[in-house]
């Protein structure tokens, strides 16, 4: 079914340009996590900093996020889906503000990683990785098409990555204690595998603002207050 | 005679003061609910201006009617104290339950509904004859009150619930056009409080209003719901939201939509309610 269009064409642009800078940044945040791992598995420091470095532009689209959303509750006070649509973009930005922080901190663990004799645990990192950016890609897919089926089916895929992260923890925590040596080398990848975990929440609460936004259902917290 | 005709209106009316209102006639009529509109339909002539409406209007609670122009929301706001029937070739099908009380009955008096159903316009209209004072119990001389002593209470009480007193405590023999346009449309407010109505229909009471004198007024709604039930017409989306518990999206003299407030301006159930709100209409 098509929208009609709103009789302010204004609003109609206003709204437009949010959900524009919100997909920018989606996609932004998407490479620079790509660089931060392109990083860390091919110890390219140049990529790294490259990483880091986007994390500028990516500040600047969450402020600008925040400004446009502030502007059109403002001056178009909307209602009803398209309220949902404003609240739901600016909690994306600081989710997406908040996973481009985590590339950030990827990137700085790969350039300390890179300085030492390459680990073949890395190899450990690869799956969650995977995990957590098909999360992330289909939790912004669910948001840019309104997509409530694709949104709720990512919120349960975030127990597989608590799982790889605690497996891989164990994993590396046993090779500390029998490779001493490399100690920092490990413990950098354990902070690697809770920046992919964390990624994971991010696109978990994508997700749920996803629905929100279609569908004016919130599904947070659900497992929790079953269980009060 | 004639006095003791006064004396008795003025003991009602006196008693009415110290009554709650009424409870409902019928045992069906939930307590809950101050108006059961069942399937009203009006004419004007050949043209249906409200089609087949069924409405339950909350007790204590403000209600909100919102609707392109011409979508009936007048004509049914007028329809809860017949003051439609003030416009020729009117005619009237369904119930408007008042307390359980059909208000179409055929030994029901007009006056009396809307001594019971008070009404506040879209442009303040006190007269212009009178001063402040005689303009809050106009309604109570009218049904013969005569203790001067009661209608003081009532004058100062009506304004004090208007939260108008303290503005005009001192100036209550100037005229009634003297007072701004707020203060005017709160004169009236206090007016139609002054007979003890159970019901309050506003129609567009802030469309002529500055900001200051709307957030009065909408100020004003929220403390008289505790004590009256209140219909108001709005064209402000953003009014309907702030002051109403319910609302009820009309469109071509149908009822769309009703439901809580909250949920309808979050999350509406019909597409053409959504289309309205959000301004997609047309």
């Amino acid at each position: 079914m098509v929208t009609p269009k709103h009789i302010l064409g204004t609003f109609d642009e206003a709204l437009a340009a949010l959900r524009n800078n919100v997909l920018m940044m989606a996609g932004l945040t998407e490479r620079s996590l790509e660089r931060a791992m392109k990083g860390l598995v091919n110890r390219d420091d140049n990529i790294c900093a490259t990483a880091i470095a986007d994390d500028e532009e990516i500040d600047q689209l969450e402020k600008q996020i925040d400004k446009d959303g502030v502007d059109i509750l403002l001056r178009f006070q909307p209602v009803a889906s398209d309220l949902r649509r404003v609240v739901a973009a600016m909690k994306l930005s600081s989710n997406l503000e908040r996973m481009a922080d985590m590339a950030t901190t990827i990137a700085r663990r790969a350039r300390k990683l890179n300085r030492h004799p390459s680990l073949a645990e890395v190899d450990l990192i690869r799956p969650m990785y995977d995990h957590a950016m098909s999360m992330f890609k289909d939790s912004v897919d669910a948001f840019a098409r309104e997509d409530v089926d694709l949104a709720r089916a990512v919120v349960p895929r975030d127990q597989k990555l608590d799982d790889l992260n605690r497996m891989a923890g164990h994993k590396l925590v046993d090779r500390m204690a029998q490779d001493p040596h490399q100690l920092r080398g490990y413990l950098n990848l354990i902070f690697v595998g809770r920046c992919l975990e964390r990624v994971g929440d991010h696109a978990t609460n994508i997700a749920e603002d996803a629905v929100y936004a279609a569908a004016a259902e919130d599904i947070r917290h659900q497992t929790a207050a079953v269980s009060v | 005679m004639e006095n003791l005709v006064m004396e008795t209106t003025e003991r009602s009316v006196m008693e009415r003061a110290e009554q709650p209102p009424a409870p409902p006639l019928h045992a069906e009529a939930p307590m809950a609910c101050t108006f059961q509109v069942k399937n009203l339909s009006i004419w004007y002539g050949e043209k249906r201006a409200i089609d087949d409406v069924t409405l339950d209007i909350a007790s204590n609670g403000v209600t909100a009617i919102i609707g392109p122009s011409g979508c009936g929301k007048s004509t049914f706001i007028r329809a809860l104290n017949r003051m439609h029937e003030l416009v020729p070739k009117t005619r009237v099908e369904g119930q408007v339950l008042l307390q359980g009380e059909d208000l179409y009955s055929n030994t029901v008096d007009p006056a009396i509904v809307r001594r019971r159903v008070g009404m506040v316009f879209q442009k303040s209209n006190p007269f212009p004859t009178m001063t402040i004072g005689e303009n809050v119990i106009v309604g109570l001389r009218l049904n013969g009150v005569r203790n001067q002593r009661f209608l003081d209470e009532r004058l100062e009480k009506s304004l004090r619930m208007a939260a108008l007193w303290d503005e005009v405590k001192d100036d209550l023999r100037k005229p009634g056009t003297s007072l701004s346009g707020g203060q005017q449309q709160r004169l009236c407010i206090a007016r139609a409080l002054a007979v003890e109505p159970e019901v309050i229909l506003m129609d567009e009471p802030c469309s002529a209003l500055d900001p200051i004198a709307t957030a009065k007024i909408e100020e004003l709604i929220y403390e008289l719901k505790t004590k009256y039930t209140i219909v108001t017409v709005t064209h402000n989306m953003q009014q309907a939201g702030r002051i109403s518990d319910y609302t009820a999206f009309f469109y071509l003299g149908r009822l769309i939509e009703f439901g809580p407030t909250t949920k309808i301006f979050t999350n509406p159930s019909e597409k053409q309610t959504e289309d309205y709100i959000t301004g997609r209409f047309g």
